[in-house]
């Protein structure tokens, strides 16, 4: 991330950088901005959950209020989805896609920027709710309707919170055109569909998605604000409207939403394995036909968080449910025989991936057990489903957003972390995780609603929030010591070549990082391992 | 009231939920721990060693990538009919139910009107500032019989769960919904609100206390006299 020096002094060097930054059209700039902007949204978000886990520790405290707690889980919320998990992947794939596929940038530049920066200042909105009279939105990141209508949210918290996640879903459905165009047309001589890496499927699989869900996020949020400001009553029961109307739009747009947050990192977990596997990725068709099955079921599954309405056909959302299982077990098989028979070593992005797939799988399960509406009836909106999407998108996403920080942090910025603080880090999160939300299964079994802020001293909660509280502090050192190893590293600058991990994927056959242009000149591409096939012609394969 | 250590299954259609989550959790953990088993001899078989030559650079097999579609997709199909007959047990409901009670959800508190009286219930909570009140509202149910719950909210959602029933159900405005309670224990029960309905939603408490038939209507007459 150095810039260039300029002659007159360090103050205006360092305001022309920033000015450069601010400025850029480079896909590779923009990757690293959302990059670091979601990471900054996951310190703001973790410190948050900290605070909720404090809370929760013993029964009846009171560290924070009610007003205040419920602040403290709309913003974890909202910020974990919409402003780190999600641009992540985004950040990830606007730095990848264009070298992975051999291009000098992505198809529309300047709507690139268009479109970090609305989620930068969508996200600044969102945030900026907590300084006004009555705070931030504290309706949930679900915003369920009549909750967050103005009767019951006076506040402008609320409609910051409706603004500002409607400028990140803007921003969204412009990057998604953006990659589906770069990917569609932008391509090498030689890259044929069928050998682009995973990774960038899953983007594309991704980018469907985000066309056919966030319209459906965008009109929800602004038949709010109608109702909220210009005498709407979409989901006024009293005026004919439909409180129901509200969660069909929003998890119409929810459900893929968690594919969106998944699909990505399915990608990221499939370029790692076979890197550190000394092997091709096992069942390439496989893993590209079930990204799509995948996506083109989760269209179909919105109404299984509406299971204890009574008032959806729940036999047909339990259905297609259960369906997705296939595909997804099909992508864990094909992990499997990726290593299988391989030459495994277990460098830090081995161990996170190997961390996601640990977790993951057990996210996995749950999701088939909520998938059955007689275990929804009492796993709705407990703190089992807390865990299970706890188990997703933390133990899954988080897990490869941390192996795909490690694996890709050489190309990023020239330079590798740290292999033994990388280690510490991938225990501390690893243990701490799993300690944190395992117990919260057994607390929803039990009858802890999520969204409370206190509990009764009585039964197993005090113990299990307990046990769950101490985890989340593991975690919090876990990611210190990632912030120690990003600077360790930074001071020790060892430079490392263009492909330190022996990799297979066209980025790794440009510097690290790579220049303004990407590529000099492209290595011949005969299959979907390119620099894997250009050591082999050297005769270091 | 019992603590809250593991659920109690108090009425008929807990228990054929129960039976469904036992299932499941069956079947899940036969297919986690092969998966992680799977896993972890992976790692460990084929980890990387000084005698350890170029590994064989196979990428697919088809007949067993169709095998390990086909094959979870038999087990999705089987589970789904078991989950759509115990559904169907849980969620039919008799044509003349003993008893009706429409409970009303609004913030915070429960109000259970039972047809042909008395109304009954009340705020579970102090309006501002976050105090529980003294008594929860009191749902009172008699043993072995059939009541059937008419659910609505005056305000915005709420859900009526009973973790000892494994059982909840959503409250929103505009509509109404009915289901079938029969209970199989006597004893009190926690209910509690499970949609995040604002300020006080964790301190939407009621209490449901099955009792005797007999103790019932006797509850009954005393309260229309009161």
């Amino acid at each position: 991330m150095t810039g260039e020096t300029a002659p007159t002094g360090t103050t205006t060097a360092a305001r022309s950088d920033l000015l450069s930054w601010m400025t850029t059209t480079d896909h590779k700039r923009i990757g690293i901005l959302y990059l670091v902007t979601s990471l900054v949204y996951f310190a703001v978000a973790g410190a948050l959950s900290i605070v909720i886990r404090t809370q929760l520790a013993r029964p009846n405290a009171h560290i924070v209020g009610p007003h205040e707690y419920a602040q403290l889980f709309t913003l974890h919320g909202t910020a974990m989805i919409f402003l780190f998990i999600a641009p992540f992947a985004l950040g990830l794939a606007n730095f990848l896609i264009p070298l992975q596929i051999g291009a000098p940038d992505m198809a529309f530049p300047r709507l690139n920027a268009t479109s970090y920066w609305l989620f930068f200042f969508g996200g600044l909105v969102v945030f900026a709710g907590a300084g006004t009279n009555e705070g931030a939105a504290a309706a949930g990141w679900t915003s369920y309707a009549p909750l967050s209508e103005i009767k019951v949210s006076t506040g402008l918290g609320q409609d910051m919170w409706i603004v500002g996640v409607f400028l990140v879903s803007v921003a969204t459905i412009l990057t998604a055109i953006n990659f589906i165009t770069t990917v569609f047309i932008y391509r090498a001589p030689g890259m044929t569909m069928w050998r682009i890496p995973i990774f960038t499927w899953e983007m594309v699989a991704t980018s469907l998605l985000v066309f056919l869900a966030f319209p459906s996020l965008a009109a929800d949020l602004l038949l709010l604000f109608v109702d909220r400001h210009f005498g709407g009553h979409a989901f006024d029961p009293a005026h004919g409207g439909s409180a129901v109307l509200w969660q069909h739009l929003f998890w119409f747009f929810g459900h893929p939403e968690v594919y969106v947050l998944i699909l990505p990192y399915f990608g990221v977990v499939s370029e790692i394995l076979p890197v550190f596997s000394r092997k091709p990725i096992f069942g390439y068709t496989g893993l590209v036909l079930s990204a799509f099955a995948i996506a083109g079921l989760s269209m179909g599954v919105w109404a299984h968080h509406m299971f204890t309405t009574g008032s959806v056909n729940n036999p047909f959302f339990s259905f297609v449910s259960f369906l997705i299982a296939v595909p997804t077990g099909v992508k864990f098989f094909n992990w499997i025989a990726t290593m299988w028979r391989g030459s495994i070593s277990f460098e830090t992005p081995m161990l996170f991936t190997i961390g996601f797939l640990m977790n993951f799988l057990l996210g996995g399960v749950t999701g088939v057990m909520i998938a059955s509406p007689p275990i929804d009836y009492q796993a709705h909106d407990s703190y089992f489903i807390v865990a299970h999407f706890h188990y997703v998108i933390g133990g899954g996403s988080l897990f490869a957003i941390f192996a795909a920080l490690f694996f890709w942090w050489p190309k990023f910025f020239g330079v590798k972390l740290d292999e033994v603080l990388g280690r510490w880090c991938f225990w501390l999160l690893f243990i701490g995780f799993n300690v944190t939300f395992l117990p919260m299964h057994w607390m929803g079994i039990v009858g802890m609603p999520r969204r409370v802020f206190t509990y009764a001293d009585a039964g197993a909660l005090p113990i299990l929030n307990l046990i769950a509280t101490a985890g989340s502090y593991l975690m919090v050192v876990g990611v210190v010591a990632f912030v120690v190893n990003v600077i360790v590293s930074a001071r020790r600058h060892e430079p490392v070549g263009d492909d330190p991990w022996g990799a297979n994927s066209l980025e790794w056959a440009t510097s690290s990082p790579p220049p303004e242009h990407n590529f000099t000149r492209l290595p011949p591409i005969r299959s979907e391992r390119p620099v894997y096939d250009m050591r082999r012609a050297k005769g270091d394969g | 009231m019992r603590e809250q250590t593991w659920p109690a299954l108090a009425t008929s259609q807990s228990h054929a939920l129960a039976s469904n989550w036992t299932l499941f959790l069956i079947v899940g953990s036969c297919v986690a721990v092969l998966v992680w088993g799977l896993i972890v001899f992976a790692l460990v078989r084929y980890r990387r060693s000084a005698t350890s030559g170029a590994p064989p650079q196979f990428s697919n097999n088809y007949p067993l990538e169709i095998a390990w579609t086909a094959i979870p997709l038999v087990l999705v199909c089987a589970l789904f009919i078991h989950t759509y007959t115990v559904e169907s047990r849980v969620d039919a409901v008799v044509a003349r139910p003993d008893v009706i009670v429409h409970v009303n959800a609004y913030r915070w508190g429960w109000r259970f009107v039972y047809t042909g009286g008395p109304t009954v219930g009340g705020a579970a909570s102090s309006p501002i500032g976050g105090n529980p009140v003294s008594a929860k509202p009191e749902l009172v149910l008699p043993f072995g019989e059939t009541t059937r719950i008419e659910l609505s909210s005056d305000d915005v959602t709420h859900s009526f769960w009973v973790p000892d029933f494994l059982f909840k159900r959503d409250a929103i405005p505009g509509q109404t919904s009915g289901f079938d309670l029969q209970p199989t224990r006597t004893g009190t029960f926690l209910g509690r609100c499970a949609q995040f309905c604002g300020l006080n939603h964790a301190l939407m408490q009621f209490t449901v206390r099955v009792v005797p038939p007999a103790e019932f209507l006797r509850w009954r007459k005393e309260i229309a006299l009161r």
